[in-house]
Parts: C-alpha cells; structure tokens; sequence
C-alpha cells in the first residue's frame, strides 16, 4: 500500500514571478529562504507523487462551468499558460499519474463526493510558483486538484476537512508502494480586484495559524467560516491549506515562516506537518 | 449581480490572442461580439472601474485592467475609492502598500 509522505503548504502570489528581478533583495531572500525550506522538507519525505491543491485562476474553467473540485487524472498536464511564468517556468508540460488519479476519484465517488475530472488540465501559477521556487524534479508526477477558491459559493470548511480526510483514506488504499505527499497552496490573507486590493490582514493570518497549530477541526472550521467573508477575496485560498491540513490528521503543524509581504500583495504563508528536517 | 457578457469578454481577452489583438486595435468591435448593456459599453470605454466591479470576478476585473495597460497603482486607487461593500463587512481601510506594476 502506499503510504503519507508529508502535507505542505505555500502561497503562489503571482507578482513574484512579474517583478522577481526587481523585488527588494531582502525581501527576495526571505521568500526564497522558505520556498528553500519547504522544498528542502518536500524533498527530505522522499514522495514518488504529489498531490497538489490549488485554485484554478480562470484557465481551464469559467462561469459557464465551474467545479467545486476537479481531480486531473491524467498522464501529463500543460504548464502554466500565463505570459508571466514562461520567462521563470517555461515548463509545456507536467507528469501525472493516471493510476493514482483514477484510484482518487473512485475512491471520492465511493465516498458520495462528487468532484469533476480532467484528462489534461492546464497548471497555472497556483500550482506552478511553489513548484518553481520549491525547486520540485521535474519528473516528480502531480496529481493536480483544482478547487475553486474565486467564485462564491464555495466548498464549506466542513467539506474541505473531509475532503484532506478521504485524499488521506485514498493515498492509504492505493495499492502500490507509494509514498504521496500533499502540496496545498495560495494564501494567507490577501485582496485581489476588490475595494480592499492590497490589504494584507495579519490578524486573520496569525489566528489562521493558531488554529493550524491547535488542530482542533471544529475550531478551524468555525474560525475560517466566520472570518473569512470579513477579509480579503484571496484567503478563500486557505480552503487549499484545509485540504492539506486535513490530510496530514490535522495534526504536526509547522510554521515555516510567515510574514507580510506588501511588495507581492498576500500574507506570505509557508508550512508543513508531520515533516521532519533534513540531515 | 454577474453580467455574464462581461464575464466572458474579460475571460476570452485571458485565452484568444486573436481577440486581444483586435480588442487593442478596434475595442468597439470586438465588445460588439458580446452582449454587452450600452451603459457597460460606456464603463469599459471611460475605464470606469467603480461601474464594472460589482458585475464581474475580481480576478477577472484585475486581469481586464492589467491588459487596457491601466498600472496597478491606479487600479489600486480606483479601488480604494469604492467603498467596502456593506454586506460583506469589509471595514478594514485598505493600507497604501509599495505595489510594483
């Protein structure tokens, strides 16, 4: 059977891949510390797949049909098709995994959840940022879920939580001695296109990562369901954090760093569980 | 309320180059193509951020501006000008920040 190498956790702001070279130096380097990190405790788990939550920034569906959750079964996926990460991920495509995919959304529909599936999704800079910055193999396979984290309503917390619980029951039941880490990424606090562009709302992200480090589920739940319609737009991002937290038991929680990061626009999150440091 | 139309102008000027070509070149055929309302019509021609905000995705509006070259500190400060929406109870001043375009 295969069995949980570790959940992960990183913001995806994509001004980091527009204005990289220009960023103030201190500040590249403390983002590049913690994607070190982080890619550095990904690594050290020693995954053959991982499994990526993120939102799907209107690449590959629109409000003419949008999934709650889409699980992307398919052998390769397309790289990010934005204009700004071809000159930082010039990636065409990426490895999936057909089998563990297939074995997810079964397992998903046996458990009377009802997600989309994608043959072939295109990888935006939601799943591809931390893969660039984490310093991911490239022959690493992804198994890609897209939740959507921008268009109200969205999943409840509650069914975020179940949703980590049965990713968790599905890497436990795959039948191939695989070790499947978990990658959930966006977030903490943000503010995109709305009256409040640009807030970075420090209370939210601190409480958020109280609650992660607690690992009290109900408590998250009710703190996230409260808070977040009285933050930003992009914190519904910690929905991708959730899934991972849920994953990992909701337990070993571990702040890698965490700090505001005007010059990127978001509450620069960074986190693992159950992960041990590298030799 | 979503306007559909908009929705799905601003959503096509993200996937059709051909599109945004020709949007760049003749703006008004290219919203000819779509069902848009003449007072929509008007906001996009006058750039009015507080007119198109409330009828499409804020992802979708910041995608908009950034392609009708608008830099993002003027679509920061438009923005900031709106006031927060009541029901959502955002009563957080947005804070100046140091964003690069």
């Amino acid at each position: 059977m295969a069995s949980f190498a570790g959940a992960f956790a990183a913001c995806h702001p994509p001004l980091m891949a527009r204005n990289w070279e220009s960023l103030p130096q201190d500040h590249r380097a403390r983002l590049t510390m913690a994607f070190d990190e982080l890619g550095q405790r990904l690594r050290a788990s020693r995954p053959d797949l991982l499994v990526v939550i993120s939102p799907d920034h209107w690449v590959n569906f629109f409000i003419s049909n949008l999934p709650a959750v889409c699980i992307g079964i398919g052998a390769e996926h397309d790289g990010p098709p934005e204009p700004f990460m071809q000159k930082v991920y010039p990636r065409e495509r990426l490895p999936g995994h057909e089998a563990f995919g297939r074995h997810l959304l079964e397992r998903a529909l046996d458990s009377d959840f009802e997600p989309a599936l994608s043959h072939r999704l295109k990888l935006d800079h939601g799943t591809c940022i931390p893969l660039w910055r984490m310093g991911i193999e490239s022959t690493l396979p992804i198994v890609p879920i897209l939740v959507n984290d921008l268009e109200e309503p969205m999943l409840s917390m509650r069914r975020c939580l179940a949703w980590g619980r049965l990713i968790r029951h599905a890497i436990e039941s795959f039948p191939s001695p695989l070790r499947i880490a978990v990658l959930g990424t966006g977030g903490l606090s943000h503010s995109v296109g709305e009256a409040t562009m640009g807030w970075i709302d420090e209370d939210f992200d601190h409480k958020c990562i109280r609650h992660f480090e607690d690992g009290d589920d109900e408590r998250l739940a009710q703190f996230l369901t409260d808070a977040l319609p009285r933050t930003g737009n992009g914190a519904h991002e910690i929905r991708d954090w959730v899934i991972a937290h849920a994953a990992a038991g909701s337990r070993g929680f571990e702040l890698i760093d965490y700090f505001p990061s005007p010059e990127t626009l978001v509450g620069a999150g960074f986190a693992c569980w159950n992960s041990s440091k590298p030799n | 309320m979503t306007d559909y139309w908009l929705s799905k102008l601003f959503f096509d000027l993200q996937h059709d180059e051909k599109l945004a070509a020709d949007f760049r070149q003749d703006m008004a055929s290219a919203i000819d193509r779509y069902e848009i309302a003449p007072a929509v019509r008007k906001a996009l021609f006058a750039d009015d951020v507080a007119v198109l905000a409330p009828l499409v995705n804020a992802y979708l509006l910041r995608f908009y501006f950034q392609i009708r070259g608008m830099p993002q500190e003027e679509f920061m400060a438009r923005l900031h000008a709106l006031k927060p929406n009541p029901v959502q109870s955002k009563t957080v001043e947005a804070k100046p920040v140091n964003a690069n375009g």
